[in-house]
């Protein structure tokens, strides 16, 4: 999966237009940045990049760039 | 002499919530939502004095009612559940007076959650191997609803109260027609599926019963279940697959060798993801929670249960069933299916 088609699948994880997420947002200004969508992002690094990511990992993002690296979503 | 799994059936309460009673409870939710991340479109929830036990009498009354037994033959109880009617006497001693079953058998609770269903038929297969027993009944019923706080959404649209009844029976057989098994246990994770007060440890009090909203707006006591989704989930990823791969490595059989998957129906999110995850045939897994919800131990039961009534479950079929959750508790096995 390329970077703009994983943010296309993470904008559809926090119900945004596709192509809205380009990287620097801060993730604290989504509010649907809950668990459930955590869920949902780790299911994607898992299904698409093969990398398990835990919980206490994606607390400690800031923003969507950094998600991104977590998990090793080519720049 | 092997345990060979005879007839299963299940009950449920009669109220139920639906995924548009929540939606409307929880506004910022849409049904759609709780849909595509669940699966499920109704809970049932036993009544203010409904027990586990009631729910369990139901399931058992209505196995004797298929003529599958009758409570005369049955010669040992196991009841899983983590919602007893009392902490003493034990459930299932209650139930076999309820049930009229001899006074020769034998009775035991074990309290386990997702997993309960594996590590039930296990316990059933040994005491049925080794001579102890011949047809054991094996219950499991949960009043998960009873721990929960009207306003946590995050459990609401996922737990219904349910109960199932499951007869194995002693059968001739040279091969096990249960197993091999494979278990794990990982205490570590018990504080992130847990209802922290009530019991011994910790014995309501004011302080327990105080409720607090977390960062998501979700409200719960001490005396609530809390669950942390996403520790589960990713307990899951590593729990699952895993132990799918050791069943198979100990049976020496591939994914291709089993004719019906029914694994803990915990979500349909999660399981979309396991079954994708583990490549595993659509048309070979089962899901089966609309209906009813999470009912933790009882899943698997009721899903083999209605894989049998929609003809996908039939005689001689090879079924891996596993079983992961609250502890961390988990385990799988192979069923073949008589």
């Amino acid at each position: 999966m390329t970077r703009d088609e994983f943010l296309k699948a993470f904008d559809e994880v926090l119900e945004l237009p596709p192509g809205t997420l380009r990287g620097p947002e801060l993730l604290e200004d989504y509010p649907l940045w809950d668990s459930t969508a955590m869920i949902s992002f780790m299911a994607l690094a898992d299904s698409n990049n093969g990398v398990r990511l835990a919980p206490k990992q994606l607390a400690g993002c800031a923003t969507v760039a950094d998600l991104l690296q977590l998990a090793n979503v080519e720049s | 002499m092997h345990a060979a799994l005879r007839a299963i059936e299940y009950h449920l309460p009669d109220h139920a919530v639906s995924t548009a009673d929540l939606a409307a409870e929880f506004p910022e939710w849409s049904v759609e939502k709780i849909d595509s991340k669940t699966g499920i479109q109704a809970r049932h929830i036993a009544s203010a004095g409904e027990c586990a036990s009631d729910l369990a009498v139901c399931a058992a009354n209505k196995l004797f009612a298929s003529g599958a037994a009758v409570p005369a033959q049955i010669d040992y109880i196991l009841l899983c559940t983590q919602s007893p009617d009392h902490f003493l006497p034990t459930t299932a001693c209650l139930l076999q007076d309820r049930l009229q079953i001899p006074k020769s058998a034998g009775a035991l609770d074990f309290n386990l959650g997702c997993s309960g269903f594996i590590y039930g038929i296990g316990l059933a297969e040994g005491l049925i191997a080794t001579g102890q027993a011949s047809n054991v009944l094996l219950l499991t019923a949960e009043t998960y609803s009873k721990f929960l706080n009207p306003r946590d959404r995050s459990v609401r649209t996922i737990f219904g109260d349910a109960a199932a009844a499951t007869l194995l029976t002693a059968v001739h057989s040279t091969e096990p027609l249960i197993g091999p098994f494979v278990y794990g246990t990982d205490g570590a994770g018990g504080q992130n599926l847990m209802v922290p007060a009530g019991a011994m440890r910790r014995p309501r009090s004011g302080e327990t019963s105080t409720v607090t909203e977390d960062d998501q707006g979700n409200a719960r006591s001490a005396e609530n279940l809390f669950m942390d989704g996403p520790e589960i989930f990713n307990f899951t990823l590593s729990a699952v697959p895993d132990s799918v791969s050791k069943l198979l490595a100990k049976s020496g059989k591939t994914l291709d060798d089993v004719d019906l998957f029914i694994f803990h129906q915990a979500n349909r999110y999660m399981l979309d993801h396991l079954r994708k995850r583990l490549k595993i045939p659509q048309e070979k897994f089962c899901v089966s929670m609309a209906h009813c919800g999470n009912t933790v131990s009882s899943t698997i039961p009721i899903a083999l249960k209605h894989a049998w009534m929609e003809d996908r479950a039939k005689p001689g079929m090879l079924a891996m069933l596993v079983g992961f959750g609250v502890g961390y508790s988990w385990g799988a096995t192979f069923a073949r299916l008589t």
